[in-house]
Formats: C-alpha cells, structure tokens, sequence
C-alpha cells in the first residue's frame, strides 16, 4: 500500500485559474501589445500561455472579441 | 415548493381544506399528502366542485389561458368582465383551498395568511399559479359568455385565409440574434432605453411586416422582444434583457406545442398595445391580456363554421372589462375599440394560426382547426407533413429556407450558427463568421452545422461555404480562454512528461504544469496531492523576509502562479544554493522597475501585507523613496557622546547647557557648537561629569 502511495505523483494544484492559451508565441505577443489586455494579465507563464488576473475573464474575452478573434472558452 | 414558505398553522388549514382529514395529520407529512390530493383527478374534481363559481371561472380561465401563473389584477378584470363583483374574494377561497398559490420570493419569514401577502405585494401585480393537474381539471367549467358570432357569414365559397404558424416563432429567434448582439438595457421601471427602443423599431427584419399579414402591429420589433421574454427565450439579469445562462430547452417540440407556449405568454405582454405599440404604465396593469384571453373564450362559443366580426367583440368588451376602455383613444373609443380588437385578433393571432379570416363582402373571423382543438374542445390537429429537404445553401454563404419545411426545431437550430436576413415564404439566413463562432460556442461542432445543412439541403453544401465554415471554425482554435481551470504543478519535468504519456494531462503549459483538456480537476487515482490553492480566494502568506529586508524566502507549499507572476516584477531571482527554499532579494533597480510600471507605495504594502504579513521593509522603502526624497547634507560636526541617555536627556532639557547643543544626534550621542565647547565642559565639570577628549 505503502509502495503504491509513493508510485504516485506529487503534484500541488492550482484551481480556479483564469488563464488564456495562444496557437502560438507570436499571437501571445500580439495580445500582450493589446493595453487592455496587458492590463489584466498577470504573468506569462509560458509562450503561449497568459495567466489573467481573477475574475477578469469576462472584460479579457471582450477585449479579444473587439480585436477580432474568436476565442474557444472552456468551462463557461 | 411554495408551501414551504407557508407557516404551520397555513399549511395545516389549508391540508384541511384540500384533505378533511378525520385525523390531525404530521406536520412532516402535510406537505407531501397535500401534493398527492393535487394529484388525484377525483381529488381535484371535487374541490373545484366546492368553489364558488368565480372561483371555478378563475381556474377555468387558467386552464383555457394555458398559463399556470397569472397577475393576481389580471384574474380579478376577467372576473369582473364574467360578471363577479366578489373582488378578492373568490382568489382567497382558491388560495385557501390550496387550488392556487402566491408567488412569493422565499425571505426567511413564513407566511401567516394570504390577506397578509396580498396586502404586502404591490396589489394588482401579485401573482399566484395552479399546478397543471388542477388547471387541466379546471378549464372545462362552463363560463357563461354570449355566442356573439354574426348570423351574416362570408358567401359560402369563400375559403379561408390561414396562416402558417411560423411567423413568430421565427421572429423570436430573429430578436434572440438581436439581444445577442448586444442586451437591451431596461431602467428601473422596466422601460426600455431610447437606444435599444430605436434598434428594435429600426431593424430592417423585425420591424418589417409579416409577408403574410392582414393588419399590421405597431412597435412589432417591441412586441417579440416581450414575447420572448415571456417565453424565457430572453431573461432579465441586472436590469438586461439577455440571453439567459441556461438556453430554453429546445426540444423537437412540433410547431403547435411551440405555438401553445407562446399563446400561454401573451398573460406577460404589459409593456405594448394593438394599436399605441410600445407602452409602459406605471401602477396600472395593461388590457392586453385579459382582453386577449376573453377575445378567444368569446370566439369558441359558437359552433363550428359560424364566423364572427370585431364590432360585436369590441362591443362586449366595452360593456363588461373594467379598464379596457380607458386605455383607448378618444377616436378608437368612437368605434367602441373596435380597431383595437381587429388589430388584436389579426395582427397577433392570425399569424398564430389560431385564427382564420374571410375578407370578402366584410371582415369574418373564427378559431382556426388549431385553435377550436385549443379552446373549443376541437380534435387535435395533425402536424403537417414534413419537407425534409428545404434548404438550398448558395455559394455566397446564404441560405434560401422555404417556409413549408421549416420547423421549431430547424429554426432553432439554424438560429444558433446562421443569422436570418429576412422573412417571407422563403427565407434568407446569412453564414457568417460572428454567428459560426456563437454556434460553436453554444456547443455546436463544424460537423453538426454541416450535417444539418446536408441534412435539409436540397443539394450538399457547395464546397467554397465548407471552405469558409472550416476557416472560421479554425480561427476559433487560435485562442483557448479557460474560465476556471486546474492546473496540475509537478514536481519536476519528468514527472510532467509521464503524466502526458500516460494521457493524464493533455496540455502542456511549462515545463512543470499541465491541465486537463477541459481544464477540470485531474484523475487522482495516480496522483499525491501535497498543495492545493484557490485562486478566488484571498492570496496566502508565503514569504518570509530576512533581517536584511531584502532578501525573501519562498514556501514552497504555499506559493501559487500568482506570486511567481507578481514577484519577478518587484525583486531578482537569488541562484539556487543548494537549497531547496527558492530567495528573491530586493534590490534598488528591481523596485525603480516595480515604480515605473506603476507600482506605488501603497500597493506594494498591501501586496507585502498580503504575501509577508508586514509592510514593505525599511530596506525596500528606501529603495523605492531614495530617489524622489530631498538631498541628504554631509557635514562635520563635533560630537559629545555621553555614558547613559538620562545625562543627554538633562543636557537636553536644561537651558544652561541646553543653548550649547545644537543638535540630538540619538540617544547618547549630541552635537556641540565648537565655540561652546570650553563653556559647556566647565559646567559638566562642576557638575562632576568629566569630559574626555578623543
């Protein structure tokens, strides 16, 4: 029992993350060029992956559809 | 359930209205044996039987009305237009008989009695409901109106115009567009503001004419937004009406379900009149639904194939509703409202299909097939034969729908990717990227779009639209926003990338963290969880700063991605040690870079006060005020430092010794006027203080 608890993966989990994903690096550029956005975006956390401060993904998916993108929103 | 809210002594009388039981019954078995008697047919039978008979026409009316919830004002009108002139009377005998209910929101307080929630509501807008067993027992109960069908009916070889039912069910999905575009604002008594007023009377579909119409609404823009409201197509939120969160569930619900639904809303359409359109009253309740529903319980009294004019039901209403004339206008009451009826019946109900009209040598109206099977007790009417095939998709992303084959259904669905251009016995719906997108976002994938335009198409869709529908469907995939995602942190890369491997995680986001494609929590069947963070809860302390002030020592179990986020732009990564604790430090440069990207005093306090416990440090302070305080002096003075705070305490204070200081430099440590220095030693002397020089 004792083996199969530590066979298993640490792991801490972040939850209720707002976060935005890009196809790629140069799009998160773009984003982050956007001053509203930059605004509300608390750090990068990778190329492709900005996390949004919380409860300010309503004012981010408006600002993005005012650019123009059609962004996909999971767990609405 | 309403009775929940009602107090012990309520529910009981009530369950001894409805049960006349011999026995007292337990208080935690009213409620339940109390929906049961509203259950049971026979039950039922008999206490509608126990009512007066107003009060068997109020239920009646709410049976034939097909609406459970009514205005408690509207009830009284129909009732006083039948002939009661009892008032609230036959209401509180339903209530008390629990054949009715209040609609109540549910404030901590029970209720004691219903004259108590009648006098606490705004009178005429309170509103009580029936369950659907006592209001289909109920609407067979005779309620004595005329036959006024005219004995002068159209020449015999007249046929009837009919419609096709469509016409507001598409309206209603064309304004659920419209409100998707953008809520439509309400003040605090519910009208609507000037500029949404303007894009529904100015919108080039909804505030056309029905291509097949007889009379034509005023303000019909107006109007189906209402309607839909009343249908919970739109709802109110924070003063808007929107969209609601939960989407109305569209089922393949046929035409004439979909048709009763809006016949039962007419009972919510305050804010709009036949013949005024738009029209807010304050304190007053509309006529619109009271008269509405007496028009149709008018047109059922005659038999089959007798027709009627609007003259004789305008002159009916005249006599016996209460408020119905006072809302008309001077000339419309010189025609005894008989525009107002006419407008009514074929402006809202002939596209119903409800009823069907004769224009020849006069206006003849009567209930359709439809609606004598609604109010009439007429058979059922079978629906009509479906077209499968009535779509035709066109190179330019427009799509022809003919008339005869679209369905609730059908229009439902291609409401949710394809935006309706126009309406008339072929519609047009336009393909476009806003509207592809939304269809997608309301749960939608490509595929479904295509195969239900496949599906009803008279031919495939042409191959330059697949184009288009893919690259809009494409761009979507450019940007993923998760709302509310669960990051999974790991212990190292490797860990991470096993964690892939084995399709635990399916998005890489660092080397380290990964989630779950629809950013749920992760399975835990092979995962130890030994940190846990909510990001919508306040931010935790986990830093502790070293007696320096500028050097700060991470935990480990309690930062979160906020932090790693924040810290980098307030101090500088100190190399690892070997330690397993990760250091920033404060450092001049890291807190000017802080300053100019906006950080302020005060913010990098609460921020300290939040991760550390304590304000920013007297290091960091410096830091970050240093460069904007006055400029220091360096100068050369003569310093006396003396054994113990008490002597500068008293070299301080008395006025002998005190004019040759000239400054406190700390607490033991004074600053003397070199030209002094003799005076001020020969009085410490005689005071036997000795003075040594360094």
């Amino acid at each position: 029992m004792s083996q199969a608890i530590a066979a298993r993966m640490a792991v801490k989990l972040h939850r209720r993350v707002c976060l935005v994903m890009t196809e790629d690096a140069v799009l998160a550029e773009e984003l982050l060029a956007r001053k509203k956005l930059a605004g509300e975006v608390l750090g990068r956390l990778s190329e492709r992956a900005l996390l949004i401060r919380p409860g300010r993904i309503e004012a981010v998916l408006d600002e993005l559809i005012k650019m123009g993108h059609t962004p996909q929103v999971v767990g609405k | 359930m309403a009775l929940d809210g009602y107090s012990e002594t309520l529910r009981r009388s009530v369950a001894g209205s409805i049960l006349k039981p011999r026995n007292p019954i337990p208080l935690d078995e009213v409620t339940e044996r109390i929906l049961a008697a509203l259950a049971n047919p026979p039950v039922v039978d008999r206490r509608i039987a126990d009512q007066s008979a107003p009060g068997r026409a109020a239920l009646a009316i709410l049976g034939q009305s097909r609406q459970p919830i009514w205005k408690v004002g509207h009830l009284l009108t129909m009732l006083a237009a039948l002939g009661s002139a009892e008032g609230f009377a036959p209401i509180q005998a339903l209530l008390d008989a629990g054949l009715l209910f209040p609609v109540r929101e549910f404030e901590g307080s029970s209720l004691g009695g219903f004259q108590q929630w009648f006098g606490q509501e705004p009178r005429l807008s309170a509103e009580v409901f029936t369950l659907p067993g006592v209001a289909e027992r109920a609407k067979g109960d005779p309620l004595g109106l005329p036959n006024l069908a005219t004995p002068d009916g159209p020449p015999k070889s007249s046929l009837p115009r009919i419609s096709d039912g469509l016409e507001w069910p598409l309206r209603l999905a064309a304004v659920g567009q419209l409100v998707a575009d953008g809520a439509m604002r309400t003040t605090q008594t519910r009208a609507l503001f000037k500029r949404d007023l303007q894009r529904l009377q100015t919108h080039e579909l909804l505030a056309a004419a029905p291509a097949d119409h007889i009379a034509i609404l005023p303000d019909i823009g107006v109007l189906t937004l209402f309607w839909a409201l009343g249908t919970e197509q739109l709802a109110v939120v924070d003063g808007e009406l929107t969209l609601p969160k939960v989407a109305r569930t569209q089922t393949n619900r046929p035409l004439t379900d979909e048709l009763v639904v809006l016949l039962a809303a007419i009972a919510t359409l305050e804010a709009w009149d036949p013949l005024l359109g738009y029209r807010v009253l304050e304190n007053q309740l509309s006529a619109v639904p009271s008269s509405a529903i007496l028009l149709l319980l008018l047109l059922a009294t005659a038999p089959a194939g007798d027709w009627y004019q609007a003259a004789p039901l305008a002159a009916w209403l005249w006599e016996h509703h209460p408020a119905w004339q006072n809302g008309l206008t001077v000339e419309v009451q010189q025609q005894r409202g008989t525009p107002w009826v006419e407008s009514l019946l074929l402006g809202l109900f002939y596209p119903l299909g409800i009823v069907e009209v004769v224009e020849r040598e006069g206006r003849f109206i009567r209930l359709s097939p439809f609606g004598r099977s609604l109010f009439a007790g007429g058979a059922k009417v079978p629906e009509a034969p479906a077209f499968l095939q009535t779509l035709m998709v066109q190179p330019n992303a427009e799509i022809i729908a003919y008339r005869q084959g679209l369905t609730p259904t059908l229009i439902a669905r291609l409401s949710r990717f394809a935006r309706w251009k126009s309406l008339g016995p072929a519609c047009t719906l336009e393909l476009t990227a806003e509207q592809t997108y939304r269809g997608l976002e309301s749960g939608l994938t490509l595929a479904g779009m295509v195969q239900t335009l496949n599906q009803h198409g008279v031919r495939p869709v042409h191959a330059a639209v697949m184009d288009l529908l893919q690259r809009w469907a494409d761009k979507r995939e450019r940007i993923t926003v998760y709302s509310s995602a669960t990051l999974v942190e790991f212990l190292s890369p490797g860990d991470l990338d096993v964690a892939i491997s084995r399709g635990m995680i399916a998005v890489r986001i660092t080397d380290r963290i990964g989630l779950c494609a629809d950013g749920a929590d992760p399975d835990y069947k092979n995962l130890r969880l030994i940190g846990n963070r909510d990001y919508e809860a306040k931010p935790t302390k986990c830093i502790a700063v070293d007696d320096d002030g500028v050097t700060l020592n991470l935990d480990p179990g309690q930062t979160d991605l906020l932090l790693e986020a924040e810290i980098g732009r307030l101090a500088e990564p100190v190399p690892s040690d070997g330690n397993s604790v990760r250091r920033f430090r404060l450092t001049p440069g890291s807190l000017r870079r802080a300053a100019q990207s906006g950080y302020k005093l005060d913010d990098l306090d609460v921020w300290f006060a939040a991760r550390t416990g304590a304000a920013l440090p007297a290091a960091g302070r410096m830091f970050l005020l240093g460069p904007t305080a006055p400029s220091s002096l360096a100068t050369k003075r003569l310093v006396l430092q003396v054994p113990n705070p008490e002597i500068a305490d008293g070299l301080m204070q008395w006025p002998t010794t005190r004019d040759c200081i000239e400054d406190r430099l700390g607490s033991t440590a004074l600053a003397v006027d070199e030209s002094k220095l003799a005076a001020l030693r020969a009085i410490l002397e005689s005071l036997g203080v000795k003075v040594e020089f360094a």
